[in-house]
């Protein structure tokens, strides 16, 4: 569902790759977590996969399409959440929801929206309070309902547990589980080590723009994945 | 989508003061727009009365002398207002709307006018055309300079772009707000405008409405250009706001001072001091002289017998003929500059919107300076046949009695100069295209990077 080939991206002619021959698959229902410190090449690699940066050299393919060649089509597939998720503070929660849903085409009824903002963790009350008064992790919540309003086949995901206390952390991470389930493939850059452990399917361990290990989660425990990381970068 | 697009822009503070600001400034331009006419209205009503009685007086006291009864009649001729000049003054505050002539030396009287209040002109009007030309652009620019690069700054533009694949359709959308609800603001003050002034629904009325819109999306393009060159917001608007200082205030001022330099009017003194040396000279030439002058330029009046007396009015209205006669060179050089100044800033403000905007409203309300020139040659022209018939009438001694004074009421100018509508909008139309077109382009390469 998602591939890199060789894919490379270097900002400048004298500076250094932030991203050298990356490959990796994400296949339906897997869940990819990136590790590595900052600028390790996380974020260059999801923005590659969004089409907000042309690779120097290298593919990046969504569905088997190339997101270079076909910008559109494979935004249709895609859904995001960034690290923080900024919407726009004069509508509410759920007209925000609402507004990014009718982007993406979807026309959804009032308790659509609510039945979205809930099941992302946003508590009732809130959803129709002005985004101005929100929460890092409450707009987080409604960055969440908006990828779920999508139904995308891919989801990309930058530090997307950032701002949210631990038991809206651990219904998100739940929330990945099932969307997995149901045959999502997730692409997440974080620093969480444990979450990474807890959610993803397969581990992926980047330095200096390069993915230096790929482990199966399922083969490894916290500690011993903390052990690797902590060698690794 | 757009539903809640409009809310979020329209639930922020500042567009909602800026929108309210621009229809109050709207609103008291237009009541400024009814003044003004009601001082037309006025005026008339106050010329036709003191006409009627200025007559009265003057046959009763003068009622042996038909010479000495026209030194002091004054005839007046009205540059109708349209009701349209209430929405763009022009210049009908610093040029007269009425001139009121006797059968003299018309140069001399032709800027013998009073101005209103010369506190105005200092200030300028604040009318609908001002409200127009220089408030709705800035308002325009607030709402539009950080379109997308807002959004790319803040973040929510990467959401966009994943979300909506084709980007340029929520780019058009988010500008169809914005000009949509600017335009709106106009909409309501034209609907305001049309009962308050008594516009009549005309093509006249469509013309200037339509240039009105064209001059909003011409901004609306500008700022569409702008926002698509993909630099930050502070800097979008530092681009803006020097086009707009330099669309309204720069280029105008340029071409003024082209136009000064380059046509350049000493005639304006020249034809008033031609006029009266050329009046008062005759006082010390020849009196055979003066007449002979004189049926050169009316040969119908040869007929008239030589002056016998010290005075007598054929002679003095043959001086005052005279000096007309002797500053005509320069009255006309001064009005040929005029029209070609006129002609030149019509044709070079086709590159200056906000210009060429300005002088097409005008020339549709009728208070411009084709408008003034055209009233001027009116003027001319009812003088002349005004002095033509007086002239029969006084060298034939005609008793005062014997005329029908009741037929001189105050004359209507009517201004019939055909309105070429493609003229005014096409320059705004083309304009706004390449704007357009320019911008699509850059937003075509830019637009889905976040």
């Amino acid at each position: 569902m998602l591939q890199a080939i060789n894919l490379t991206k270097q900002y400048a002619p004298d500076a250094p790759p932030a991203l050298k021959g990356l490959n990796l698959t994400v296949a339906p229902g897997e869940i990819f977590c990136l590790l590595g410190q900052n600028g390790a090449g996380k974020t260059t690699t999801i923005n590659l996969f969004l089409g907000f940066l042309q690779p120097t050299s290298g593919q990046a393919l969504i569905n088997g399409l190339s997101v270079t060649d076909h910008a559109q089509e494979t935004k249709r597939y895609l859904a995001y959440l960034p690290e923080t998720v900024l919407l726009y503070p004069n509508l509410s929660g759920l007209e925000n929801l609402d507004f990014f849903a009718s982007l993406a085409g979807f026309a959804l009824l009032t308790d659509e929206l609510r039945s979205l903002l809930l099941r992302a963790g946003l508590q009732a009350d809130a959803h129709m309070r002005s985004l101005g008064g929100y929460s890092k992790g409450m707009r987080q919540k409604v960055g969440i309902a908006i990828a779920l309003a999508k139904q995308a086949k891919v989801l990309l995901l930058d530090e997307p547990t950032s701002g949210l206390d631990p038991k809206a952390s651990n219904e998100f991470s739940e929330l990945l589980t099932q969307l997995s389930a149901d045959g999502t493939a997730i692409l997440m850059a974080t620093h969480d080590i444990f979450r990474s452990k807890e959610v993803g399917t397969h581990i992926g361990i980047m330095r200096a723009g390069h993915l230096v290990e790929t482990l199966p989660a399922a083969d490894l425990t916290a500690n011993e994945l903390e052990a690797i990381y902590l060698q690794t970068v | 989508m757009i539903r809640l697009a409009l809310k979020n822009f329209i639930r922020s503070g500042g567009v909602r003061v800026g929108l309210a600001l621009l229809l109050v400034a709207g609103v008291i331009s237009l009541l400024i727009g009814r003044q003004f006419l009601d001082r037309q209205t006025q005026a008339i009503t106050d010329v036709r009365a003191n006409q009627r009685t200025d007559f009265a007086r003057n046959i009763t006291i003068h009622k042996d002398e038909l010479g000495l009864l026209l030194y002091y009649l004054k005839f007046s001729l009205v540059n109708q207002a349209l009701p349209l000049s209430g929405l763009s003054l022009g210049q009908r505050d610093v040029n007269p709307s009425i001139q009121s002539v006797t059968i003299r030396a018309l140069e001399s009287q032709r800027y013998d006018a009073d101005l209103a209040n010369p506190a105005n002109l200092l200030l300028g009007n604040l009318d609908f055309s001002f409200v127009l030309i220089y408030l709705f652009p800035l308002l325009l620019i607030a709402c539009c300079y950080n379109l997308v690069s807002d959004e790319r700054e803040s973040g929510t533009w990467k959401l966009v772009v994943v979300q909506q694949p084709n980007v340029m359709r929520v780019i058009y959308r988010l500008y169809a707000i914005r000009v949509g609800v600017i335009l709106g603001v106009l909409a309501m003050l034209v609907a305001v405008a049309i009962p308050l002034l008594r516009l009549p629904i005309d093509a006249t009325l469509a013309s200037f409405v339509g240039i009105s819109v064209l001059y909003v999306l011409f901004w609306a393009a500008v700022c569409f250009w702008v926002t698509s060159l993909r630099k930050r917001s502070s800097v979008n608007a530092l681009l803006l706001v020097t086009g707009w200082l330099g669309l309204i205030v720069l280029l105008p001022t340029l071409l003024n001072t082209y136009l000064v330099t380059r046509y350049p009017t000493p005639e304006a003194l020249e034809t008033t001091l031609e006029a009266r040396k050329g009046y008062h000279e005759k006082w010390d030439t020849d009196k055979q002289q003066t007449m002979q002058a004189f049926f050169a330029h009316y040969p119908q009046f040869r007929s008239i017998p030589p002056p016998k007396l010290a005075f007598d009015w054929p002679w003095y209205y043959a001086m005052q003929q005279l000096g007309d006669d002797d500053a005509g060179k320069a009255a006309n050089a001064l009005r040929t500059k005029v029209a070609q100044r006129e002609a030149v800033s019509q044709q070079l403000a086709r590159f200056i919107p906000p210009l060429h905007t300005q002088l097409q409203l005008n020339e549709l309300a009728g208070s411009g300076l084709g408008n003034q020139l055209r009233f001027q040659e009116a003027t001319g022209r009812f003088h002349e046949n005004l002095r033509l018939h007086f002239y029969d009438r006084m060298f034939r001694d005609v008793p005062v009695k014997s005329e029908k004074w009741n037929r001189f009421n105050v004359q209507t100018f009517h201004d019939d100069a055909p309105i070429d509508a493609l003229t005014g909008l096409l320059p705004l139309l083309l304009l706004t295209l390449v704007f357009v077109g320019l911008g699509w382009l850059n937003f075509r390469k830019t637009a889905t990077m976040a």
